[in-house]
């Protein structure tokens, strides 16, 4: 149970723990095809301008965000996950250099698999549109 | 004459799933058992596994409690009641990258995975679209993206384009593209190991959740009836159906759908202690039963 201000903290900060995701999801993606050695995986993929224009919108989020003691925890994991898939950012626009990138990205993604284990609302796999995990129990 | 000892084996169940998410067109109609299963492919000196089920730190507990998953139990103690270790397995073929078929790579870590690139390539591509397309995101854990990584790094994830032939003897890849998912595949084990093989089982992941979806509801008038869920198209649904099963000869129950809690009325079968199941579809010669 989480009282009236913090269930407002997780509705507006639902979305940006998703946009963060999601960074490190294309980052990732990236990382995968270019170690992989697929044609795709180049490093001036324009998911690359993509995923830095959504991590602009989810980092200014996040700044707004007014979490509650109960809340504070989840705050302060989403706040290092931005910083370290900043890093990883910054590092996949010089080159596509897997170590160089996953460090942080791994790093980053291990505060928001935090972020969404120390309060509910957030989660790491949309189970509910999964189809061998989408049965909610009543 | 069997090339290969071939079992099923569940790993953790849901047991009041939906019948409307398995088999379309079930609206209304109640749940089944949705058994998760993996397979172990075990002879010419191999020993393989088609899927690796999920990680239980990573989802367990939102499985259990959100959407009520039941009884994981790791690969260490699911493949121990027939002998084999983790470590033992040398090779991989993941039918497609959803969490509860791809998530458990780390328990693995001899084993050299095979995955369709367009798996990749594809849903690499799905998340660069704005967020209004996140859908054809569902199932995917970013964790298993990075781990991906981490396997193409070690040489360990060989990324396949089409259809490949005895990837191992007797073991082919066939690609089912734009069907439950992008780059989905099933593995045809030909376990007489000849070319035209009488003897085949064909694995077909989520391509068919039961049997419903490989000769419809009445067997004496049978039909393909498409999954719950496809990314791609219901058309590629049902022709690979009709690929699968025309390739093992017209007989539906050598297309094992890993989903499906009737195997356990085809094949034999034991329940283990931890309450899960293990289905015996062959064994190659000289092995020892693993469930009588």
């Amino acid at each position: 149970m989480v009282d009236d201000a913090t269930a407002t903290y997780i509705l507006e900060n639902q979305r940006c723990f998703e946009d963060l995701k999601q960074v490190a999801s294309q980052l990732a993606g990236l990382l995968v095809l270019a170690a992989a050695g697929s044609k795709e995986g180049v490093p001036d993929h324009p998911m690359i301008d993509a995923a830095g224009t959504l991590f602009r919108e989810a980092n200014d989020a996040l700044r707004r965000a007014r979490p509650t003691e109960r809340a504070r925890p989840h705050h302060e994991h989403l706040l290092r996950a931005a910083a370290s898939i900043a890093v990883a950012l910054k590092e996949a626009g010089v080159a596509l250099i897997v170590d160089r990138v996953l460090i942080p990205l791994r790093a980053g993604y291990s505060e928001l698999e935090r972020a969404a284990d120390s309060l509910p609302g957030f989660e790491k796999v949309a189970y509910e549109r999964a189809c061998c995990g989408g049965a909610r129990v009543q | 004459m069997s090339a290969y000892s071939l079992w099923v084996m569940e790993y953790a169940a849901v047991p009041n799933y939906p019948q409307s998410g398995l088999i379309y067109g079930m609206h209304n109609q109640g749940t089944r058992k949705l058994p998760y299963c993996y397979v172990v492919i075990q002879g010419q000196g191999q020993l393989a596994m088609v899927d690796v089920g999920y990680n239980h730190k990573a989802h367990g507990e939102v499985l259990a409690n959100t959407y009520g998953v039941r009884g994981w139990h790791s690969p260490r103690e699911v493949l121990g009641e027939i002998g084999i270790q983790p470590e033992d397995i040398s090779t991989i073929f993941i039918t497609h990258a959803h969490f509860d078929h791809m998530g458990n790579i780390e328990d693995f870590p001899n084993a050299k995975f095979y995955l369709q690139e367009r798996e990749l390539s594809k849903m690499v591509w799905s998340m660069s679209l704005e967020r209004r397309f996140r859908w054809l995101m569902l199932g995917i854990d970013p964790a298993d993206i990075m781990r991906a990584v981490d396997l193409a790094r070690q040489g360990r994830l060989v990324c396949v384009d089409g259809d490949r032939e005895n990837v191992l003897p007797g073991v082919d890849l066939h690609a089912a593209f734009d069907t439950h998912t992008w780059g989905s595949m099933y593995v045809t084990v030909r376990n007489d190991l000849s070319a035209n093989s009488q003897r085949s089982f064909v694995f077909c992941g989520d391509l068919a959740y039961g049997y419903e979806n490989l000769r419809g509801h009445d067997p004496n008038d049978p039909e393909y009836i498409p999954i719950g869920l496809a990314t791609g198209s219901q058309f590629n649904v049902i022709m690979t159906a009709e690929a699968m099963v025309k390739s093992v000869g017209g007989d539906v129950h050598r297309v094992i759908p890993p989903h499906e809690e009737r195997l356990k009325d085809l094949f034999p079968s034991r329940i283990t202690k931890a309450g899960l199941r293990i289905t015996e579809l062959a064994l190659a010669d000289g092995q020892k039963s693993q469930v009588y």
